[in-house]
């Protein structure tokens, strides 16, 4: 019993350091984004671009298919209910709003956790272990600004910029699937589609994807910073970012749901 | 700066891993201009009191006097500041492994000079020529050898012209013609440019060559401080077993070693 109260005792500990950790980076990363290149100190433009074209245009293709993708999926699996009670044109709404509201933003964000949240952990823990941070450091580059705050803003643009990209292409698979399969007529789908939405739905999903590019970026660098010992720890550590994110993206999800359930 | 005041000043230099003190009480001066060698074994410290030295580590109590400044009060920025005046050289290069040689050496100066794109470029040559690794600009560090590697975090840490450059274990890992060539460099680049040079290591043969002090390091304490020959004529025993290359157990006979293996007395 003790042992289990201690355990207990001594994770719950590791979180708030854990937290306290992150809760510095959030700050430092703030301060360089904002303050620092209105005091003339510089900040890498350039490589904001360079990690925007990685984390957003280079994601497109494989983002674009899985959103079809599952697009006709949900479109299928709606017609076997909706089909049933011959409300096949509502397939049109539930596709429209499910991409808006949730699946377009969710999806890109587990997939971009698994393409560049990995790759930013994997970079930055390859890096502390080369002594390559120390060198940033000793050369009086400091680390959050040479290689966060770039990252950071890349993030909270590409992963929203992509989501549009792919709702729109979740409901192009809806109506392949719909118009295709299901039989329906594609002037009802695309009337369907523009009535059920509304611009609330628009709002709530790029809400949504900008605190999932937050979650991506700090989980990524976050783990990084936490590398030690080799190239295992940087194996181990990009696992585990990886899998903390798609974690708190989830929470984050449910979160802003319940919070526009009751909005 | 007259020679006989210190550019580095170390007093009672304490560091500690939670319980376990790496450091204890370590004091030293360096000459301006110097190569000041700190020697040891391996977990003798010296690479903490290296990375101490650079702001890398804070020490628990003590001070670090450079050029007349007291390193471990200073606030974030006025380090930064302070560390334009120095270079190093890290044990594995620490070469950013994205950036090729040239972006790496000009990396300082993009970074904190307003020079045009065209001088930055000069002066990155000119620090490449300088130790030897003229053609390899356009190279990534991935394709370098280890030796080369290290010529160019040479190259990298003279950018901003320091006056004072810090190599950990210059020649580790280094074949010894290899090695050599990177001593000779140290030897050179503290001649040519009144460079003050603070080099870890525990090769015996770099240190004969290229030291003008030496510090020794044992358990983290100063064992003892000179020049070469002084050492080699000191009768502290870490420093006799440390120049003669004895083993720990130097008195163990091959009998006391297998009952040690077996159990058997």
């Amino acid at each position: 019993m003790i042992e289990i109260v201690g355990r207990l005792g001594r994770w719950t500990l590791r979180q708030i350091a854990a937290a306290l950790a992150v809760s510095v980076l959030m700050v430092d990363t703030m301060v360089w984004l904002a303050v620092a290149p209105l005091r003339g100190r510089g900040f890498r433009w350039r490589s904001a671009v360079e990690h925007f074209v990685e984390f957003g245009v280079r994601s497109l293709p494989i983002v674009g298919m899985i959103c079809f993708l599952v697009g006709v999926i949900i479109a299928l699996q709606a017609s076997y209910t909706l089909g049933q009670w011959g409300a096949n044109r509502y397939i049109a709404d539930l596709v429209a709003v499910s991409a808006l509201r949730e699946l377009a933003p969710l999806m890109t964000a587990v997939l971009v956790a698994g393409r560049c949240g990995s790759a930013i952990t994997a970079e930055i823990g390859t890096m502390k272990v080369n002594e390559e941070l120390d060198a940033l450091e000793v050369m009086g580059l400091n680390p959050i600004k040479y290689l966060v705050a770039p990252k950071f803003l890349a993030m909270v643009t590409s992963v929203p910029s992509v989501t549009i990209i792919a709702m729109l292409i979740m409901i192009l698979g809806g109506w392949t699937a719909s118009v295709f399969v299901v039989g329906v007529e594609t002037e009802i789908y695309l009337r369907q589609t523009v009535n059920a939405i509304i611009e609330k739905d628009l709002v709530i999903g790029l809400v949504k994807s900008f605190f999932f590019g937050v979650v991506i970026c700090w989980v990524g660098v976050y783990r990084g910073f936490q590398v030690e010992g080799g190239a295992e720890g940087v194996g181990r550590l990009t696992t585990a970012s990886v899998v903390t994110s798609i974690f708190l993206i989830v929470i984050v999800d449910l979160i802003f749901t319940v919070l526009f359930y009751y909005l | 700066m007259d020679n006989e005041h210190p550019i580095i000043d170390v007093r009672d230099l304490v560091f500690a891993y939670g319980d376990n003190v790496v450091l204890d009480r370590v004091s030293f001066s360096v000459k301006p201009g110097e190569i000041f060698v700190i020697l040891g074994g391996s977990g003798s410290g010296k690479t903490t009191l290296l990375r101490n030295l650079v702001g890398l580590l804070h020490p628990a109590s003590g001070s670090i006097v450079i050029g007349g400044e007291d390193f471990t009060a200073m606030s974030e920025e006025a380090r930064t500041e302070a560390r334009r005046k120095m270079g190093m050289c890290f044990q594995a290069a620490a070469l950013l492994g994205s950036l090729t040689v040239a972006d790496n050496v000009a990396l300082p100066l993009r970074e904190h000079t307003k020079l045009e794109e065209s001088t930055i470029d000069i002066m990155t040559r000119i620090k490449l020529e300088l130790v030897g690794l003229g053609g390899a600009g356009d190279l990534l560090p991935s394709e370098l050898s280890g030796g080369m590697r290290k010529r160019a975090g040479i190259a990298r840490a003279m950018a901003m012209d320091p006056e004072i450059i810090f190599y950990d274990e210059p020649s580790a890992g280094l074949d010894p013609i290899v090695a050599a060539g990177l001593d000779q460099l140290i030897r050179t680049m503290q001649s040519t440019f009144n460079l003050t040079s603070i080099v870890v290591t525990h090769e015996m043969e770099s240190v004969r060559i290229i030291a003008d002090s030496i510090c020794v390091l044992h358990r983290g304490r100063v064992a003892g401080i000179g020049t070469f020959d002084e050492l080699a004529k000191s009768d502290h025993p870490y420093i006799q077993q440390f120049f003669a290359r004895q083993p720990d157990d130097a008195g163990a006979t091959d009998e006391a070693y297998a009952r040690s293996l077996t159990g058997i007395d």
